[in-house]
């Protein structure tokens, strides 16, 4: 190994040693960008429950964090994002006063780096809260799909995709779970004892969907909605978004000045050595 | 006197050693000042080799960018419509104003870069910011020559916010969560690409140590940030 291949290496190592230094106080698993946090959307999924308004607590405030006015039967609200924690959703009448007891209320416990849909369910006389687990996400390039049945008309409701059937039979308020499809253009039908109803959505890949099947006057109607959605083709690896030219000038190795600041001791001792050897026997002599 | 002074051993001087005294006293001399000379160099290079260390920056303030103005976009609705192209990205915090270009993936499924190290660009197979999903920016931290649009990118923190103006002059607001670095080898696809439920953004660009060997940077700085709307918090 010659001199310049070892100071190339050791520059190196420090390079690296350096860089591992400066990383580890920053490098954190790749989960924890979203580690203190989750999603909630509100849903009204309950046919001949009129509008509500719809509030969100969470525990032990009694303000509220998110009020939605006037939800009715379809609607469903975008996610927000909230710590982790204990919440509370409650339904109020339509302009009743925020301190009124609510229709209806249910808690929901929100975990790092997961979603939910609360959604309100059932008949007005048997109305619930649900709270369904979204999912985040897809085998890769994949679309994942479910089926919210949320028809009260019609008692059992299959509903395909193409020639792949998501849900047969499926009765009022029944969730499936999530299936992966092909991306692209979709027809979904929901077909009923009497009513059917089809729609016409495109399916990205690496994103997540729910279809929703709904009443509407004397017919069916499914809407598609987005969970979740990732970049389209995953990027392999890493981003070269740099050249260098503001990092540090590679640092100019000491080891052939210490050498040679060695090599030049070396000979002054030798030399000293030297000198005192030729005089030693002529201070004997005297 | 027997003991004549020239028939003493040590008085006796041959002609070798009278030359030999004279070049050790050289051979010091010379020694001393090499190991001298060599320390001082050190000095003097190991001083010119590290031109302010790596946290500082080189002269040079951020250029001064006014947040921008203009209508907010809001929070993405499940029942996606398209949102529009970005076009440009703003950070006052750090001085960025940027136009966006486009950028897809190269032959080897890589994120493409910008050509040029003053601009920023968007990946077009993610989402559109605004829109459900993380949209992802990407600009270089310099050029060969000096700084880059996203030189200082490793400055920002917990609540910087950044705006990004769309096709149709909307913007896009994003308040950012998290900062990380990465070595290349452990870049987390599945956080930067990966579904998300709401809108967010990713900016990434180079940092840690520049190996001269491959010319590349060892680390990835990503920016994690979510869309701000009216009511969220």
């Amino acid at each position: 190994m010659t001199r310049s291949e070892s100071a190339g290496r050791l520059a190196r190592l420090v390079a690296v040693l350096g860089l591992a230094v400066g990383l580890l106080g920053l490098a954190i698993p790749a989960a924890s960008a979203s580690m203190t946090s989750g999603w909630l959307r509100l849903a009204h999924l309950s046919p001949n429950t009129p509008a509500v308004d719809v509030y969100l607590y969470s525990f032990g405030n009694p303000s509220a964090r998110i009020v939605l006015r006037h939800v009715s039967y379809g609607t469903v609200s975008p996610y927000e994002r909230v710590p982790t924690g204990e919440y509370t959703v409650a339904m109020r009448m339509p302009g009743a006063a925020a301190t009124s007891k609510p229709v209806l209320s249910t808690t929901v416990s929100v975990a790092s780096g997961d979603a939910y849909t609360v959604a309100g369910m059932g008949p007005a006389a048997g109305l619930r809260l649900q709270v369904f687990r979204d999912r985040l996400q897809t085998p890769r390039g994949k679309a994942m799909v479910r089926v919210i049945q949320a028809s009260m008309h019609q008692t059992a409701v299959t509903v395909s995709a193409g020639k792949k059937v998501l849900g047969r039979n499926l009765r009022f308020t029944t969730v499936t779970h999530y299936q992966a499809l092909r991306p692209g253009d979709l027809t979904v039908r929901a077909v009923g004892e009497s009513e059917h109803g089809s729609g016409r959505f495109m399916l990205a890949a690496n994103a997540i969907y729910t279809l929703v099947v709904l009443d509407d006057s004397g017919q069916l109607k499914v809407v598609c909605l987005m969970d979740s959605a990732g970049s389209k083709v995953m990027p392999a690896g890493s981003a070269q978004m740099g050249f260098g030219g503001t990092a540090p000038r590679p640092g100019v190795s000491p080891l052939p000045w210490l050498g040679a600041a060695a090599a030049g001791l070396l000979a002054a001792a030798g030399g000293a050595l030297r000198l005192r050897r030729r005089r030693r026997p002529a201070l004997h002599a005297r | 006197m027997r003991d004549d002074l020239t028939t003493r051993p040590g008085r006796h001087i041959s002609p070798i050693r009278v030359v030999r005294r004279p070049v050790a006293a050289v051979v010091l001399a010379c020694g001393l000042l090499a190991a001298g000379g060599s320390v001082a160099a050190l000095a003097v290079a190991s001083q010119h080799s590290v031109p302010g260390s790596h946290a500082a920056m080189p002269a040079g303030r951020p250029k001064v960018v006014p947040v921008p103005l203009g209508s907010q976009a809001p929070a993405p609705q499940p029942s996606a419509r398209r949102a529009a192209r970005p076009i440009r990205l703003i950070i006052p915090s750090i001085g960025v104003s940027t136009r966006l270009v486009r950028l897809g993936l190269t032959s080897a499924g890589t994120l493409q870069v910008p050509a040029s190290a003053a601009v920023a660009g968007w990946y077009t197979g993610s989402s559109r910011p605004g829109a459900i999903g993380a949209a992802v920016i990407g600009g270089h931290i310099d050029s060969r020559l000096g700084p880059g649009v996203f030189y200082r990118l490793r400055l920002l923190h917990r609540g910087s916010r950044v705006y990004v103006r769309r096709a149709g002059g909307t913007l896009a607001v994003f308040r950012v969560t998290a900062m990380h670095a990465y070595l290349k080898s452990r870049f987390p696809t599945e956080a930067v690409y990966g579904p998300t439920p709401d809108a967010q953004l990713r900016l990434i660009t180079c940092g840690g140590t520049f190996d001269y060997a491959t010319g590349h940077y060892l680390g990835n700085v990503i920016a994690y940030a979510v869309l701000v709307h009216r009511g969220s918090r």
